[in-house]
């Protein structure tokens, strides 16, 4: 399974629509097998910031972790959270 | 809404003199029936000077930030809750995508503003002292942005956690550098670090200040730079350079 950041917006930095998109995330990931592997997009996503990614990437890790890939995380500032986020692509 | 030349002076902070000055020099033009006419402001021909002169931009952030009493601000520069933020966070970032100057750096400084006026936001919704919302402007060919608060400030929020934090220096350092919320239980809190983070690697510079302690980062100060303040601003106002 793909999930297209961009389909949440370009602009992601609030805590508040981080929390809406990963409520919005939840009856896809009903459908998600345990061993089906899933991977996050950050393809035209402008602008990324630690408040948005606590609030929807860190539970992603929480459950997902061995199932989960992130693509396309040139755009720095998508860079500069995930490292302060201490995740690994 | 239009605005005479007094009240106008009264919210730039200038004299009279300097607004005919201004007028003469066609810095700042008001509209006038005639020559011997009355001078009348419009809050449009405000907030383009505004976005053109960071000096008076801060001078009048400051006044709004600091001031005892809630001071008008015009519209294009006050935003009244998170929505109006969001907009003009987006806005802001199309104007550094169009900048050459800026090139890949815009996510940074829009990342940067968005967790700065988030945290405001986070950190007083339904506990504003007085007035609600933030003061949001810049100046783009000064490479200059500029948020303020009116809400509780740093310490009185990290206080609801870390009640042995002795004064606002000690709020600000743990703010910029440990992963810690002042929205207890919620255990996360990374937003400041990160701003402090992207400044010092990505030469841009910030001056923030809460309560009486001013921080500043940049290349140059290697570090935190936490000061005393000569006055108190019970919010916060912060200061971006990129």
């Amino acid at each position: 399974m793909v999930i297209q950041l961009k389909k949440f917006g370009t602009t992601l930095t609030s805590r508040e629509d981080g929390r809406e998109a990963w409520a919005a995330i939840q009856p896809l990931l009903k459908e998600l097998s345990d061993t089906e592997a899933l991977q996050i997009d950050f393809a035209g996503v402008n602008t990324f910031s630690p408040s948005w990614g606590d609030e929807f990437l860190t539970p992603f890790f929480k459950k997902f972790k061995n199932q989960l890939t992130l693509l396309n995380t040139e755009n720095a500032s998508v860079k500069a959270t995930l490292a302060m986020l201490e995740y690994k692509k | 809404m239009k605005l005479s030349i007094r009240e106008t002076a009264a919210l730039l902070n200038v004299s009279l003199q300097t607004l005919r000055r201004w007028d003469n020099k066609k810095i700042l033009k008001p509209e006038r029936q005639s020559q011997s006419a009355h001078r009348y402001y419009t809050e449009d021909v405000i907030e383009d000077f505004l976005s053109g002169n960071f000096k008076y931009l801060s001078d009048m952030a400051q006044r709004w930030a600091f001031n005892k009493n809630i001071l008008h601000a015009p519209a294009r520069l006050y935003c009244a809750d998170r929505s109006v933020f969001k907009a003009r966070l987006t806005k802001l970032e199309m104007f550094l995508m169009q900048d050459v100057g800026v090139g890949e750096k815009y996510s940074l400084v829009t990342s940067v503003v968005g967790e700065i006026g988030n945290n405001s936001f986070d950190h007083n919704l339904g506990n504003w002292p007085d007035l609600p919302g933030i003061f949001f402007g810049y100046v783009l060919s000064e490479k200059k942005i500029i948020l303020a608060d009116r809400g509780q400030g740093i310490l009185a929020t990290l206080r609801r956690i870390r009640p042995e934090l002795a004064n606002d220096q000690a709020a600000l350092l743990t703010a910029f550098t440990e992963v810690i919320s002042g929205r207890a239980p919620e255990s996360r809190g990374n937003g400041l670090k990160y701003v402090k983070n992207v400044v010092e690697n990505n030469t841009m510079k910030l001056w923030f200040q809460s309560g009486n302690a001013t921080l500043k980062i940049s290349v140059k100060t290697n570090g935190l730079n936490i000061n005393e303040a000569k006055n108190n601003l019970r919010g916060c106002l912060a200061i971006i350079e990129y």
